[in-house]
């Protein structure tokens, strides 16, 4: 199992559910918080939290749905599964498409949960991952100069020097001196390297 | 001047024999010893008598038997005290056509006293069409009222699905979740034994839930009346024959006549013959064949058994089947043959699945019958 660092934060209003999931994450080694409602967990949400959210779809006052929306509302990138009971199959199906990434249907099994689980954190590791890198390529492009942003967006479309001097009207030797800094400032060694940096800025 | 009043008197009688011919209504007028004296066209229609043949004659010819012996006496109960009865209220009685055939009609009378003569006029409306309208309608609302009664049952099933879900989730929980910790060595007895704990305390809370239910179940059990199965049986397929047109599930219904009568919860026993026919057409699909059928095994003991030609239940399942929330579609509770078999047991008898010879179920409800309490 891969260490991602997320903590699990399970909602549920059944006492007993809630704190025989919390001993099952911890046989799997993974740290989890427990809530018994929506509104508790809306309360100690803060944005940035990393890891995901292992949902009652039906609970009584906010529902599952409706704690979903509102993490919308906040821009939370945090995963959840929703635990559905017997029969609340189209209300989960409904959830899912509105973009949770799963339901687990009670009672479940320990493995398909477990599994479930370490699929939600690690896919929200990787999102938050390269949220990091588009923060960091974002700040480095942010210090070349306008002349610089235009040699990279020359060289990311793939044109060589000869062109973007004749384009821009200044000397080879120049776009040289320009490509360097910026190769320096975006942190890279290849063209391939820029291109792959290129498309963060675009989200 | 006698002519002149004649003319006038025979004018009167021909324009009131051409209001009677007009009129819509079925119109009759009678002696003070019930011979009828006038006969309007729309009575002719009505009855199916020719004015000529019908006058003269008692007007009881126009009631089923039933009555007609009595009305003599009505009538002259009224000329010797003049209580009223009918005259003047209008009610609604039975009356026979000339075929034979009995049939609903509003009838008022009114009494006409000429000189020394008394007669009575009475005015028939045929009011079969509104009776039938009646009818339909009450039986839309029986069927109504059973089917609200059957989905009331599933919600429940449903919510008490939803309630034992809560601890036989955190049970298996707790359970897989112990199991891990022991096998890589993380668990030791205290925390092992409050584990333990935890899971007891979640088991004796599904056990409570199921002891509601139970009392639920009691309070809402009336009680059983001595009953005719077989009369049972026919307001249940008034209420499967809806179903079994829909899906063109033909019922053949063997019923043996004379069957002993049986301590029965009519509503019941209605339900669980109504439930077996249903899931029949629904495991059948289209064009199921059924039969329904009624006999009495031994004095004491009466079988009703429904059979059909579809799928079958494989012989692993014919126990599992019946177990609370076993179902084989994506819709059902799996609530039905459970409820069945509690409401079976109830009556003190027991239900069971077999092949049919057709290769499809064969549903057995087995019942005690009301041993030497009766004899009709």
């Amino acid at each position: 199992m891969s260490e991602t660092g997320g903590i699990v934060f399970v909602v549920d209003d059944d006492e007993a559910v809630r704190d025989s999931l919390s001993l099952l994450l911890e046989s799997a080694s993974l740290q989890s918080q427990c809530f018994a409602s929506a509104d508790e967990f809306a309360e100690h949400y803060q944005g940035g939290m990393s890891g995901c959210l292992l949902l009652d779809i039906r609970m009584p006052g906010k529902s599952g749905l409706e704690l979903r929306d509102w993490l919308d509302q906040q821009g939370a990138q945090l995963p959840i599964i929703f635990i559905t009971g017997h029969g609340d199959v189209p209300m989960a199906v409904d959830a899912m498409k509105r973009g949770a990434i799963d339901f687990i249907q009670k009672p479940f099994s320990d493995d398909e949960l477990l599994q479930r689980v370490q699929q939600a954190l690690e896919s929200e590791a990787g999102d938050r991952a390269d949220r990091a890198e588009a923060d960091r390529v974002r700040a480095n492009f942010e210090t070349l100069t306008p002349r610089e942003r235009e040699v990279m967006q020359q060289v990311v479309a793939g044109r060589v020097n000869k062109v973007i001097a004749l384009d821009m009207d200044i000397s080879q030797r120049t776009v040289e001196i320009h490509r360097a800094r910026v190769m320096h400032k975006m942190g890279v060694r290849s063209v391939a390297d820029l291109v792959r940096l290129a498309s963060f800025l675009d989200k | 001047m006698p002519n002149s009043s004649e003319h006038a008197s025979s004018f009167a009688e021909a324009r009131f024999a051409a209001l009677l011919d007009a009129a819509v209504d079925a119109i009759l007028v009678i002696d003070s010893n019930g011979q009828i004296e006038t006969f309007n066209r729309a009575a002719e229609r009505l009855f199916g008598y020719q004015s000529v043949e019908i006058c003269g004659q008692n007007v009881s010819t126009l009631m089923p038997d039933k009555y007609s012996h009595a009305h003599d006496s009505y009538l002259q109960r009224y000329l010797t005290t003049g209580e009223r009865r009918i005259i003047g209220i209008g009610r609604e009685v039975s009356a026979m056509r000339r075929d034979g055939s009995v049939f609903p009609v509003e009838l008022s009378v009114g009494e006409v006293a000429t000189g020394e003569k008394r007669r009575f006029v009475g005015i028939i409306r045929d009011i079969s069409e509104r009776r039938a309208s009646e009818q339909e309608l009450r039986q839309q609302q029986e069927r109504l009222e059973h089917v609200t009664r059957l989905g009331t049952l599933g919600e429940m099933a449903a919510g008490i699905a939803h309630e034992i879900n809560q601890p036989l989730t955190a049970i298996a929980t707790y359970a897989h979740a112990a199991r891990r910790l022991l096998s890589s060595d993380r668990m030791d007895a205290v925390r092992l034994d409050d584990v333990l704990g935890k899971m007891a305390t979640q088991a004796e809370r599904a056990g409570q839930i199921i002891e509601r239910i139970r009392d639920l179940a009691r309070r809402q059990s009336p009680s059983q009346e001595l009953c005719d199965l077989n009369a049972i049986m026919d307001e249940t397929l008034k209420l499967a024959e809806v179903d079994a047109r829909y899906h063109d599930a033909p019922i053949v219904v063997e019923m043996t006549p004379g069957l002993p009568h049986a301590w029965l919860n009519s509503v019941q026993i209605q339900q669980v013959v109504l439930n077996l026919l249903r899931n029949a057409i629904e495991a059948g699909g289209a064009g199921t064949k059924l039969k329904l059928r009624t006999y009495a095994r031994s004095k004491e003991e009466l079988v009703v058994e429904v059979e059909d030609n579809g799928p079958g239940v494989p012989e692993s399942l014919r126990t599992e089947i019946f177990n609370p929330f076993f179902t084989t579609r994506t819709d059902g509770t799996g609530m039905g043959l459970s409820i069945s078999r509690s409401i079976v047991a109830s009556h003190g008898g027991r239900i069971e699945v077999d092949a049919a010879p057709t290769g499809g179920a064969v549903f057995r409800v087995t019942l005690p019958t009301a041993l030497g309490e009766i004899d009709e």
